[in-house]
């Protein structure tokens, strides 16, 4: 090929970036292919996370600890950043081997004048994971011996930071014989130092049916809208019961702009294929529930 | 490797999945842009080469029949992409060759990304895959005179001149 012009855009072709997954996602698709036939999440979702003002990045640990055998739990001191409250990475465990992969993140809460509750939410985040790491190592050492792929992701996704409200959402996706993919939302009233529950939104429980049906209604449009939708409603299921209504505490978060959003962890309404499910309620449909307007409107 | 016992067909396209991971990468990247969608489209074209081996009735094709499944992949997500925007098959299909414009080596890359997909698809494979005429009609399910003529259409819109066209 003699042409310049072709050298350059075969060159520019060649130097397209390879993601360091490719290799993982390959051998893993391929021992999946012969079973699994349905079209499957994306194995390794990418959560962008900015942390508003990076002043503190000195802050930031990220401690590795492939060196010691043990996950060290004990709370770093981290220094005074000011009243700004902000989630970092406290650590971060990454392994990669030929079979395994792992890459687990602990968010870490900092600056909320009510200490009680950010400690007891950051030592709930080092349990979780603390709890995953051990899993991940116990269930490695019988794949060494057995053969198989594994892997595990854990992080955090800042959902909404606004003056009032920080929810943070941590995710855990799992790569074993087959993947699973939950998220767990935490959301946090940052002036008054409150960590705020579902049902403390509402004035009764009625918000359970209500909700219920609301979600119902949108899940029989998205089916209606879209081909390949599918949700574990008005049909007979081979397995497990269809979805009937939320938990009194489903996981939940609200936007930046005042909107409740009801989310599903994969395979909990829906096919493992449609991954996490989330809906946005109206306020309207919620409005003469809700105890007042201050984080819902 | 772990995965080959024996030499079925199977393990064939799972080595080949393995060895030609890039170059399937690459040329799902050529058409979505992004990291984790060309990630997906890999992914997914393995599990169908592997779920539909019985469709490789002989192995002395099996890289032109994967090449057609992440071609296929693409241009299906492609599809289903476009369904919400308003650029449809009818803009593309207007795509015309008539006029050609002065390209600075800068605007090539865009002048190659703006070719139609059944276009670019072509110059890919022939001359960043060093894949043979032949082997592109295979892999397209056309034949090879219309490679060819796509093939020249494209390096006109580019304003490539092959100093003997016989290189194609």
């Amino acid at each position: 090929m003699e042409d310049k012009k072709l050298q350059f855009l075969k060159n520019q072709y060649l130097n397209t970036p390879i993601p360091e997954e490719l290799d993982f996602i390959v051998k893993k698709s391929i021992e999946d292919g012969g079973t699994h036939k349905m079209k499957r999440n994306k194995l390794f979702k990418r959560v962008s996370v900015s942390i508003a003002s990076i002043a503190a990045a000195a802050a930031i640990l990220i401690v590795g600890i492939n060196t010691s055998p043990a996950f060290a739990s004990t709370l770093e001191k981290i220094p005074f950043v000011g009243s700004i409250v902000k989630v970092l990475t406290f650590r971060e465990y990454t392994l990669e081997e030929e079979r395994f992969k792992a890459d687990i993140k602990v968010p870490s809460i900092e600056g909320l004048e009510n200490k009680e509750l950010q400690n007891s939410l950051n030592e709930k985040y080092i349990a979780e994971n603390k709890k995953l790491y051990e899993e991940f190592m116990a269930d490695m050492e019988e794949a060494r011996e057995k053969g198989g792929y594994l892997g595990v992701d854990s992080g955090y996704e800042v959902k909404t930071d606004t003056d009032r409200i920080l929810s943070i959402g941590r995710y855990v996706l799992k790569i074993a014989g087959s993947s699973s993919t939950e998220i767990k939302y935490d959301t946090i009233d940052k002036k008054e130092g409150i960590l705020i529950t579902l049902p403390s939104l509402f004035k009764d429980d009625s918000y359970i049916e209500i909700i219920s049906e609301n979600i119902k209604d949108q899940m029989r449009e998205r089916m209606k809208k879209e081909e390949g939708v599918s949700y574990w409603i008005d049909q007979e299921l081979e397995y497990g019961e269809p979805f009937d209504k939320i938990s009194a505490n489903q996981n939940f978060y609200i936007t930046a702009e005042g909107k409740l959003v009801i989310s599903f962890d994969r395979a909990e309404v829906a096919p493992g294929y449609m991954g996490v499910q989330e809906f946005e309620i109206p306020t309207e449909v919620i409005n003469d529930i809700l105890v007042s307007n201050e984080y819902i409107k | 490797m772990l995965l080959l016992k024996n030499n079925s067909l199977e393990d064939q396209i799972a080595e080949y999945a393995v060895k030609y991971k890039e170059n399937f990468y690459r040329l799902a990247y050529s058409y979505v842009k992004n990291t984790d969608d060309a990630l997906d489209i890999v992914q997914e074209s393995v599990y169908k080469a592997i779920s539909s081996t019985r469709t490789l009735k002989n192995p002395d094709y099996i890289k032109t029949w994967f090449y057609r499944i992440v071609v296929n992949t693409s241009l299906d997500f492609l599809r289903k992409q476009r369904k919400s925007v308003a650029v449809g098959d009818e803009v593309l299909a207007s795509f015309d060759f008539g006029a050609s414009d002065d390209y600075e080596d800068f605007d090539l890359q865009k002048a190659l990304d703006n070719l139609p997909d059944k276009y670019r698809t072509i110059v890919i494979l022939r001359y960043f895959e060093d894949l043979k005429i032949e082997e592109i009609a295979e892999i397209l399910n056309e034949n090879t005179n219309t490679v060819k003529t796509r093939l020249y259409k494209s390096l006109e819109k580019l304003r490539i001149k092959l100093s003997d066209y016989e290189e194609v």
